[in-house]
């Protein structure tokens, strides 16, 4: 029981760990709308 | 009149810029020079007539040569570079490491008395994304920030210095001065063209900045980053674990210039997408002929120098490798 304990526990503690890591920092936000188009015509006279 | 060039390098960016110089009508020759003599003879073979076998050291050649491709590994340029430019010889390096374009931008005042060219970074990024700088900056009257991420890698040489430069010191400009942070930090998520689509860049040891401030003054900001996984940044301070690939698959570039216009404060975000050795190695092979033309400016310079990115972008259009504008918002 012990042993199951604190395999949750070693689980639930890297599970913590990983959240933070995964989420810690502003990764910035992706663009909503627009998208890439090829530069042509005004743009390469 | 026609050029003889020298090829010094014959991986994946070499190849292709022999490819490019043997199709261009003003150069006459390519002599290839490549210590690896397999390498060295298939880009000979495949590269038709003007393409001839230089050995594997430019110092065995013999006869006149107009001008150099420096198209090897980072750490073999500066060296090369010297000694071309002390013959009066015009020099496109590709290198993309700190020390190599820092020494290669020292070489100015002698390029200047001697009256030839050195073009420095001539490849994908920096290269094409210098170029992409420049265009962009015109749509304002003052430039205040310029921010370039790239993704992907070219050749094996490429993906090693990919790997070390994750590990190193990354160099930004700000506020007037040179700034030094932990490469493999800052992530910022930076939205390439499709299909690369959405990558977090990180610093890294790149020298964009070293190649954009001194042709944009009064510059802000300028910085430099990468795009790599964790796997990346958890490995970087130890050994390649694997041999890199032949060569990398798709790329991108991305270059967001901020400035002002007619008062307004405004941002252009453009981009490239290409195999980057490909890439690289038709910017590469353009910036000699220019420079040939005497279309660059005397001296030692990155591609940011350029006046008429209309028509080098367009020359590149040509081939196939186009910039692509990105129109939206991040709201």
């Amino acid at each position: 029981m012990v042993l199951l304990r604190r395999a949750l526990a070693a689980l639930g503690i890297a599970g913590l760990i990983a959240a933070v890591l995964r989420l810690r920092g502003s990764g910035g936000t992706p663009p909503q709308e627009g998208g890439w188009r090829e530069l042509s015509g005004p743009e390469l006279q | 009149m026609a050029a003889r060039v020298l090829l010094v390098g014959a991986g994946a960016v070499g190849a292709r810029a022999a490819r490019q110089l043997v199709e261009a009508d003003d150069v006459d020759e390519v002599v290839v020079v490549e210590p690896d003599g397999a390498r060295r003879s298939a880009v000979v073979t495949s590269s038709g007539d003007k393409a001839t076998d230089g050995g594997p050291s430019s110092e065995g050649v013999a006869g006149a040569v107009d001008a150099v491709l420096l198209a090897g590994p980072n750490g073999t340029h500066l060296d090369e570079a010297r000694r071309h430019l002390a013959l009066g010889r015009t020099v496109v390096s590709c290198a993309d490491g700190i020390p190599d374009v820092s020494g290669l931008l020292d070489l100015g005042p002698e390029a200047e008395a001697r009256g030839t060219r050195v073009v420095v970074g001539a490849g994908f990024s920096p290269g094409l994304t210098c170029v992409l700088a420049r265009h962009a900056a015109r749509r304002f009257e003052v430039v205040d920030e310029i921010h370039v991420a790239r993704s992907g890698t070219g050749g094996p040489a490429c993906a090693r210095a990919h790997h070390r430069a994750l590990s190193g010191t990354s160099l930004d400009w700000r506020d007037g001065g040179w700034q030094r942070r932990p490469a493999g930090s800052g992530r910022e998520l930076c939205w390439f063209p499709d299909p690369v689509g959405g990558q977090d860049c990180y610093r890294a040891q790149l020298p964009d900045a070293l190649l954009l401030v001194p042709p944009f003054p009064g510059v802000n900001r300028v910085t430099a980053r990468m795009a790599a996984t964790r796997r990346d940044r958890i490995t970087a301070h130890l050994p390649m674990l694997r041999k890199p690939h032949p060569e990398g698959l798709v790329g991108a570039g991305r270059v967001e210039v901020r400035g002002r216009h007619q008062g307004a404060q405004d941002v252009v975000v453009l981009g490239v997408l290409d195999r980057p050795a490909v890439a690289a190695g038709a910017v590469a092979a353009l910036a000699l002929r220019w420079a040939l033309a005497e279309r660059l400016p005397v001296g030692a310079h990155g591609l940011a120098i350029l006046e008429d990115t209309v028509g080098f972008l367009r020359e590149l259009a040509h081939i196939g490798i186009k910039a692509a504008a990105f129109e939206g918002s991040a709201t």
